[in-house]
């Protein structure tokens, strides 16, 4: 079937090749046996298997949204509070477990501090839909890392769904290196007084990987905040959709909204599409939003090269630079070199 | 008593005096085959403009309505005379112009700007243009300046090799309709390297309510060629709907440049539903320098296509939007060719539940390599029931590019009304100033007496007082 996904919040020109994205000739997996290859790591939390049946926001469209409602072979509640806690999922595809359609839920109870990882790796050619909600209640510090290592040719859906309570600080990073076709989309509620959400991902496409991210913060309470930072870099044929969004709704006095976005195109042929957008209806707000394309910076290429190192080494190495302020941000060693070792492997 | 400033609306007075709708002819409301074809039954027209316009209607009725943008349902093309002919014909002097068109015209300061500092000037009233006049020695250089129906009939080569050709009339749905019901509007050509010192202006009012008005503009500069064309809009305020659908269509061939100036200040009453766009050739240039004021909703996104190699383009926009407004401008440009570059700069200002939307796309194709690219754009709200929403697509197809983006949206500082007030400024002083400063890199690229007329219509006025 084909399918029509990742809608902007405000439409624009159809010429403009942006609104959505349409993925032809795809099979959605359903009636799947349970998601075994799960290892979850809690720190005193309670784990239930049903969600709550809100409604999203945005997402990626009716038919993935009921896929993961009616189909999902790996559901999830974690209700937890404390200080320094920690959360980890990490899904391994395997033969025996190649599809995963997810919906988890994370109720973070007021006052916690919380970490939590989320990674889904594989080799093997998999398909992913999910849905992340988290619900961050008042004074709570959420840290989350969402890690997408999947292979290259596999189907990856991910749909973020957060609400910020008052005093909450939320800070993502993600890193978005897998998929044939990468749909991410990712929208914020940011509703209680001085909510924070701190938004950093990375992403990299090689081949012919479609990115398609889309980035939605409503800022609704009065001097909330929301810091958008994405960095990713594109080679051979790869191909990038960015859309960014931070809507200042009436109410939000003395809000403040940025958004940077920057792609480095590593060939001649991977092509980049960015729109960042800033809706606002509340005077007393400063959003601010700025976007770059281009090759690597030459003087710096050359820094490098003059001490010895090839031009694709030089490359991988300004890559991992720009990307590892944002990776910097993640608690788990091991997760970091394997970040970077697969930095270099994809740019090889 | 606590201060407030308030900045005024456009001061609209000389705008909005109406005439009576003393035409020779308007054309039954609304939109058919056989109402095209009266239309250009009544302008003589050859066959091959019949068959255009025609086309257009076809395209028109197939093409759909945006599925983006201002809400449109206001517009009933039933309710809209396509054509209305005023009692006159076009004129070379103004003393032929019958008194009540001459005394509106006169009003806007037309013939006044004409004497001190125009090469040349075109009026359109309605839908057909009234008067047009161009300097001898320009003439003598083979410059052409003169309304498009003259055009067809007496360049119909050049007329028939650019007409729609520069916008397809499949582009969108009011593109078509434009082509299918077009009347007025100006032909300039300047020949191989023929510079104009002052600029050409032509200036379009609609007068006649519940009508439309679709002039075309067709200007191509040659080779080596250079130009400074200024366009000034405005109709008085009607109860009902009325539209503007015109087309520009400019060719800046090889090393040539053209600067296009529009002030824009329709009524509130008005959908101006406008498109324009420019072709550019290798190392040419066009500057885009525009104001929007007035209409009710207004949909225009000027765009420059940069086929030559080393061509350029900037765009210095403002908009202004006020009650009842929603103004979705912006900017397009393509970048064809390589080292091609282009530098957009817009600002706008949203007041008394006014929404401005500024609008753009960037693309460099794969061809464009070694280009450059650099947007900027502010948004001020004056209050918190107004909107105002920045909506850029910027989509880059090669890696040899320089591209930068930035936005701004937000109040006035306090930290720059501090910093005034400390240097002895009221409250009020320092907000209009700051005001003024927000405007003035778009007035200060037009020319001196639409600069003064810019800053008359943001007239800022102050109320209250400190303490």
């Amino acid at each position: 079937m084909d399918i029509k996904v990742n809608e902007t919040p405000v439409r624009t020109s159809r010429n403009f090749r942006i609104n959505n994205i349409t993925i032809n000739n795809i099979d959605i997996p359903k009636k799947l046996n349970e998601f075994k290859n799960v290892e979850i790591f809690e720190d005193k939390a309670l784990i239930e298997k049903d969600v709550s049946q809100l409604n999203l926001a945005y997402g990626n469209g009716e038919i993935l949204k009921e896929n993961v409602q009616n189909e999902a072979n790996n559901v999830l509640k974690i209700t937890t509070n404390g200080i320094n806690k920690q959360i980890r999922l990490i899904y391994t595809f395997d033969k025996e477990n190649l599809n995963l359609i997810n919906n988890i839920e994370f109720i973070i109870n007021h006052d916690s501090n919380i970490t939590i990882l989320y990674k889904s790796n594989t080799n093997e050619v998999c398909f992913h839909n999910g849905i992340i909600r988290l619900i961050a209640k008042d004074n709570v510090k959420v840290n989350i890392s969402i890690i997408n290592m999947l292979n290259n040719n596999s189907y990856n859906f991910d749909t973020i769904d957060n609400k910020l309570e008052s005093n909450s600080n939320v800070k993502y990073t993600i890193v978005d290196f897998g998929g044939k076709y990468s749909v991410s989309n990712y929208y914020s509620n940011i509703v209680g007084k001085n909510a924070k959400n701190d938004l950093r991902s990375i992403y990299l496409g090689i081949d012919s990987q479609i990115k398609d991210i889309n980035y939605i913060a409503e800022l609704k309470g009065e001097n909330t905040d929301i810091n958008i930072d994405v960095q990713g870099a594109l080679k051979d044929k790869a191909r990038k959709n960015f859309k960014g969004t931070i809507d200042f709704k009436k109410g939000c006095k003395k809000a403040k909204g940025d958004e940077n976005e920057f792609c480095m195109l590593l060939s001649p042929e991977a092509k980049s599409i960015a729109l960042p957008m800033l809706l606002c209806t509340e005077d007393d707000v400063e959003g601010n939003h700025s976007t770059a394309s281009g090759k690597v910076d030459e003087k710096s290429l050359f820094y490098i090269m003059s001490r010895g190192f090839s031009e694709n080494e030089a490359i991988k190495l300004i890559v991992r630079a720009r990307f590892n302020k944002i990776i910097e941000r993640i608690k788990d060693e091991k997760i970091k070199e394997n970040i970077l070792l697969q930095i270099d492997e994809r740019l090889n | 008593m606590a201060s407030k400033t308030k900045v005024e609306d456009i001061n609209r007075n000389i705008y909005d005096i109406k005439d009576k709708d003393n035409y020779e002819f308007k054309i039954q409301k609304g939109l058919s085959r056989e109402i095209v074809e009266e239309i250009s039954k009544k302008k003589n027209e050859p066959e091959w403009m019949l068959d255009i316009r025609l086309k257009a209607l076809e395209a028109y009725n197939k093409l759909e309505l945006p599925t983006w943008g201002p809400d449109l349902s206001e517009l009933k093309m039933d309710e809209i005379a396509t054509y209305v002919k005023p009692k006159t014909n076009l004129n070379t002097s103004w003393d032929d112009v019958p008194e009540d068109i001459k005394n509106t015209f006169d009003r806007l300061g037309i013939p006044e700007a004409e004497k001190k500092s125009l090469a040349g000037v075109g009026a359109q009233y309605d839908s057909e243009v009234v008067y047009h006049s161009i300097k001898e020695d320009l003439i003598k250089q083979g410059v052409i300046y003169t309304d498009m129906e003259t055009a067809v009939r007496e360049y119909p080569e050049i007329v028939k090799e650019h007409f729609m050709k520069c916008v397809p009339i499949t582009d969108h749905k009011f593109v078509a309709l434009h082509a299918a019901v077009w009347s007025g509007g100006s032909f300039v050509y300047v020949p191989e390297n023929v510079k104009l010192d002052i600029p050409l202006q032509s200036y379009f009012r609609l007068n006649s309510p519940e009508s439309g008005q679709f002039e075309h503009t067709l200007i191509i500069v040659e080779k080596g060629a250079s130009l400074h064309f200024i366009e000034g809009c405005s109709a008085p305020k009607y109860n009902k709907v009325n539209l503007h659908a015109g087309c520009v269509e400019l060719y800046v061939k090889d090393d040539a440049y053209l600067r296009y100036s529009t002030i824009e200040n329709w009524s509130k009453n008005m959908m101006n539903l406008n498109t324009k766009k420019a072709i550019v050739g290798k190392n040419a240039q066009i500057d885009w320098v525009t104001g929007s004021f007035g209409s009710k909703v207004s949909m225009l996104y000027p765009m420059s296509i940069l086929n030559g190699e080393g061509a350029k383009t900037e765009y210095t926009g403002i908009t202004f939007a006020g009650a009842g407004q929603n103004l979705d401008t912006g900017f397009k440009v393509i970048h064809n060719a390589p080292n091609t570059s282009s530098v957009v700069n817009s600002k706008s200002i949203s007041k008394d539940g006014g929404a401005c939307t500024y609008r753009a796309l960037v693309r460099i194709s794969e061809k464009a390599k070694g280009s450059k690219c650099s947007v900027s754009c502010e948004s001020l709200m004056l209050d918190d029931i107004s909107r105002s929403d920045t909506i850029p697509v910027n989509d880059i197809e090669t890696d040899e590019v320089e591209f930068s983006h930035e936005a701004k949206i937000g109040k006035i500082s306090d930290k720059e009304i501090f910093y005034l007030m400390s240097r002895g400024l009221s409250e009020e002083d320092a907000k209009a100033m700051i005001v003024r400063g927000f405007a003035y890199p778009v007035s200060k690229e037009l020319p001196v007496e639409y600069a003064v007329e810019m800053n008359n219509l943001i007239n800022i006025e102050l109320e209250g007082s400190i303490g």
